[in-house]
């Protein structure tokens, strides 16, 4: 690196790589940050954004790689010590503490002290005004976090960042919670930054907000770089092909349409207040209708809201042909919707508990005869359960925390399939599960809607979404935007509708 | 021309006073209230409530309370509990006094023994919860078994009577200064010293950031451990103290001193508004709330009311307390993740 080149640099990723148990969430991943620059970070749902900020703030090691700024190699064990290097990160939802002011959530860790060692409490207050005026904002610095608004604890953490003697904003995803006037704002704030000289890293979804304010681009996919260029370089169509341009896996092939059967479920204008709303779709037997969006976006509220979880506010909902009103997880079980919950770890399954206990956990009822269970039914349905779903187990009473992520999943299915559904919600089935599992997952998806299931299938995973599904539903900030047949649907289609700045529509 | 020069400036934010904002900063006024109509009560139903004597034997009786308070609000403040206070301040108490009873021309060293002792026994609490990562509830109940039994190990049955005790020991409590029982004037210091520590000092303010949001703490790079160890640690270290005044105080020191008082000191606490889920609340609060049960305590005697009802108002007052606590809790909640997608799509 010559002398030239790293006076220009405010920050260097140098071959970053990372891993989380078996799935890569970084791999060697290099790229520099110029000064004076606006420099958008784009990729997928778990393209390794987020993993790449945590890495770079000190909040999350890396395996290997290292980060410099200028041309020093460092090595941060805490944000506080980002901080002090002049390196500060606002992360999506805000992380502030609720019982104390919003000066001292500015501070907080930082705290300008006096001679005596106490807070300086004058001193705070003073700076705490003067940069959440800097914002635009009239806020009173001694008011608590508590009752504040949701964009206005998003200023309060950018804020937090401005108080710090700054050479690199990091903003992740600052603008999703906040309304066009006030993203405006901020934009002004990140123009005002970069003609100081400094550097601004911005994480966002929207393409528009990209090409408002980027001067460079840099493409993550599946935790790999694949392009760093100045936004001039580069359209939109560009961009949109180099987030999603991985080649189709050939594991899964195309699934061949098979002949749809009678509608199983119909959902008209179905909305929950301040997560969706006017929503509306159906579900044939013998279909899979893939539901894509970006995380946020409102898709496992909608699943959630169907399968009584959080019981819709509007709409109408009927399963084989009957009007429902979903109350309660038990209700929709009975009438034959089941639902496999993205969380499997902690929504689906229970961990310590033994394979037949988790699996028969839902049809419990059923299979007592006077409020005793009977042991031997539910231990032969298991059985066949892990035949079934060819779950590798010694035993079905091993306990399901022994199994890895794929065996799990495929006991959670054994578990909601238990109940005999007709109509059967996926929530990112294959998220986080290695990929031959990942293939048996799809093998059992389309085994099922050939059986004459209806399945709605959530998922962030686009070739999959692409591979499996009849149809393609795009969810994007609580409203469904567009519907794209499998003819129809490609990639680049689907991540456009997803990505769209839908805050006109929504208003 | 002064009113001109106001219209010149900007204005400066405006007072917001949100409901959550409004009921956490009602709090410690609301003890103040309620002490207050205790005190109307018991004076209108007794004369003998209302006198300079009767009300320095309330805050005789609320003065080492108070300090055990400020000890469970520390600990309570990061969102734990220590119910092994009662534990520590026999443990204390019976060591230093049988130390005392030995060495007849002990001096303040008796003070510095006892904050030690107190701090070894709070680091082990904060050991278990902060890097054992046992729940505080189970880890503090354990211990609070723990102490007591070492104690009555260590006792053999034997009580230290105050005739073994040094002179000073015991006519230090009795001590007045204008009248005031020194005893009280300590116990303020005490509480006001740590109160100060808890606002001003920038550790103290971590105290309030790892109970009111610890998954949010790995950001600002504090460290969780550190914070909840020193918080116990602080917590034993007044119940030492405290152990000490009180064997000062009852001057015959007996195995089962102090027992009861992990109830006592969470009813003052949580009386005084600190939040039970952790981050809210001051020690001043828990202070008042001493005061608010030792005042009822005297009421009741002095109107003839079984001892029965002291603790049935000591448990109810928890309840009412932590109802109020959690409604609070929950709008708290409800502000901080509430509407993300809330004002557009709705």
């Amino acid at each position: 690196m010559s002398e030239s080149a790293s006076s220009l640099t405010a920050l260097r990723v140098a071959g970053v790589s990372k891993t989380y148990g078996v799935s890569r969430a970084l791999a060697d991943v290099s790229f520099d940050i110029l000064r004076g620059r606006v420099h958008a970070l784009l990729g997928e749902n778990g393209a390794g954004k987020s993993t790449l900020v945590k890495i770079i703030t000190g909040i999350v090691e890396a395996d290997s790689g290292q980060i410099f700024v200028g041309s020093k190699a460092v090595h941060f064990r805490t944000p506080i010590e980002a901080r002090i290097a002049g390196i500060a990160a606002v992360y999506q939802d805000p992380k502030l503490f609720a019982h104390l002011d919003v000066a001292e959530n500015i501070f907080m860790g930082a705290y300008p002290t006096t001679l005596a060692g106490t807070v300086d409490r004058k001193t705070m207050y003073e700076r705490a005004e003067s940069a959440l005026r800097q914002l635009g904002l009239a806020l009173d610095p001694r008011s608590l976090i508590a009752g504040l608004s949701v964009a206005e604890l998003q200023f309060v953490e950018i804020a937090r960042a401005l108080v710090a003697d700054l050479q690199l904003l990091i903003l992740d995803e600052p603008t999703s919670a906040l309304t066009p006037a006030e993203s405006g704002r901020l934009f002004k704030i990140i123009r005002t930054l970069r003609d100081k000289g400094k550097s601004v890293l911005l994480i966002t979804h929207r393409l528009e907000e990209v090409e408002e304010i980027a001067d460079d681009i840099t493409v993550l996919r599946d935790g790999r770089h694949v392009a760093t260029r100045p936004a001039s370089e580069i359209n939109r169509t560009a961009l949109v092909q180099m987030m999603v341009g991985r080649p189709i896996e050939t594991l899964f092939a195309r699934r061949q349409s098979a002949g749809l059967g009678k509608e199983i479920l119909r959902v008209e204008k179905l909305g929950l207040l301040g997560k969706f709303a006017e929503v509306s779709f159906s579900l044939r037997a013998g279909e899979i209708v893939g539901m894509a969006g970006l995380v946020g976006a409102g898709r496992s509220e909608i699943a959630q809201s169907l399968f009584g979880i959080r019981p819709p506010s509007t709409g109408r909902v009927y399963l084989n042909g009957r009007r429902v009103i979903p109350r309660d997880p038990n209700q929709m079980l009975r009438l034959g919707l089941a639902y496999l919950p993205e969380d499997r770890d902690s929504q689906g399954l229970i961990l310590p508990e033994s394979i037949v206990d988790n699996v028969t956990l839902p049809i419990v009822g059923r299979l007592a005869r006077f409020g005793v269970l009977n042991r031997a039914s539910e231990r032969q349905i298991a059985t066949s359960a892990i035949a079934t779903y060819d779950v590798k187990a010694t035993s079905v009473d091993q306990p399901v925390s022994s199994l890895s992520g794929g065996n799990r999943q495929k006991v959670a299915f054994a578990k909601w399939l238990a109940t005999k559904p007709t109509a059967l919600i996926l929530d990112e089935p294959t998220h986080g599960i290695d990929i031959g599992s990942k293939a048996q997952v799809h093998r059992i998806t389309i085994d099922l809607a050939d059986s004459g299931l209806g399945v709605l299938l959530i998922s962030s995973d686009l070739p999959e979404l692409l591979a499996i599904s009849d149809r393609i539903l795009v969810i994007a900030e609580g409203r469904l935007v567009s519907e794209f047949s499998r003819e129809e649907a490609t990639q680049e289609k689907v991540m456009m509708a997803a990505t769209q700045d839908v805050r006109g529509l929504a208003q | 021309m002064s009113l001109l020069a106001e219209k010149n400036t900007p204005t400066v934010a405006v007072q917001r006073r949100g409901f959550s904002e409004f009921a956490l900063r009602l709090r410690v006024s609301g003890v103040l209230a309620f002490l207050f109509l205790v005190g109307l009560i018991f004076s209108l139903l007794t004369p003998q409530f209302f006198t300079v004597q009767n009300a320095t034997a309330i805050a005789s009786n609320a003065a080492i309370l108070s300090i055990v308070a400020a000890a469970q609000a520390i600990v309570l403040l990061t969102r734990n509990v220590d119910v092994s206070v009662g534990s520590m301040m026999g443990f204390t108490a019976y060591l230093t006094a049988d130390y005392a009873s030995r060495h007849p021309n002990v001096g303040a060293e008796l003070v510095l023994l006892a904050l030690v002792i107190g701090l070894g026994l709070g680091m082990i609490n904060g050991l278990l919860v902060a890097y054992g990562r046992v729940s505080s509830l189970i880890a503090t109940l354990a211990t609070m078994s723990l102490y007591r039994g070492f104690t009555y190990m260590y006792a053999h049955g034997q009580e230290v009577t105050s005739n073994k005790l040094p002179k000073w020991m015991l006519h230090s409590v009795d001590l007045r200064v204008w009248g005031i029982p020194a005893l009280v004037i300590v116990c303020i210091f005490v509480v006001v010293l740590v109160a100060i520590f808890l606002r001003h000092y920038p550790i103290g303010r971590r105290i309030y950031a790892v109970g009111s949001n610890p998954l949010a703490t790995v950001f600002y790079g504090l460290r969780i451990q550190r914070v909840v160890l020193l918080a116990y640690g602080l917590s034993g270290l007044l119940c030492g103290f405290a152990g000490l005044l009180y064997a000062a105080r009852v001057g015959t020191v007996t195995v089962i001193l102090a027992s009861g008082w992990e109830m006592s000191s969470l009813a003052a606490a949580v009386i005084g508004g600190v939040s039970v889920t952790g981050g809210s609340g001051t020690v001043i609060g828990a202070a008042l709330g001493a005061l608010v049960l030792a005042t009822i305590d005297n009421g009741l005697v002095l109107l003839g009311i079984p001892e029965f009802w002291r603790m049935f108002i000591q448990g109810s007052s928890i309840v009412a307390a932590a109802a109020v606590d959690v409604f609070i809790g929950a709008r708290i909640r409800k502000s901080l993740q509430g509407q993300r997608f809330g004002r557009r799509a709705a």
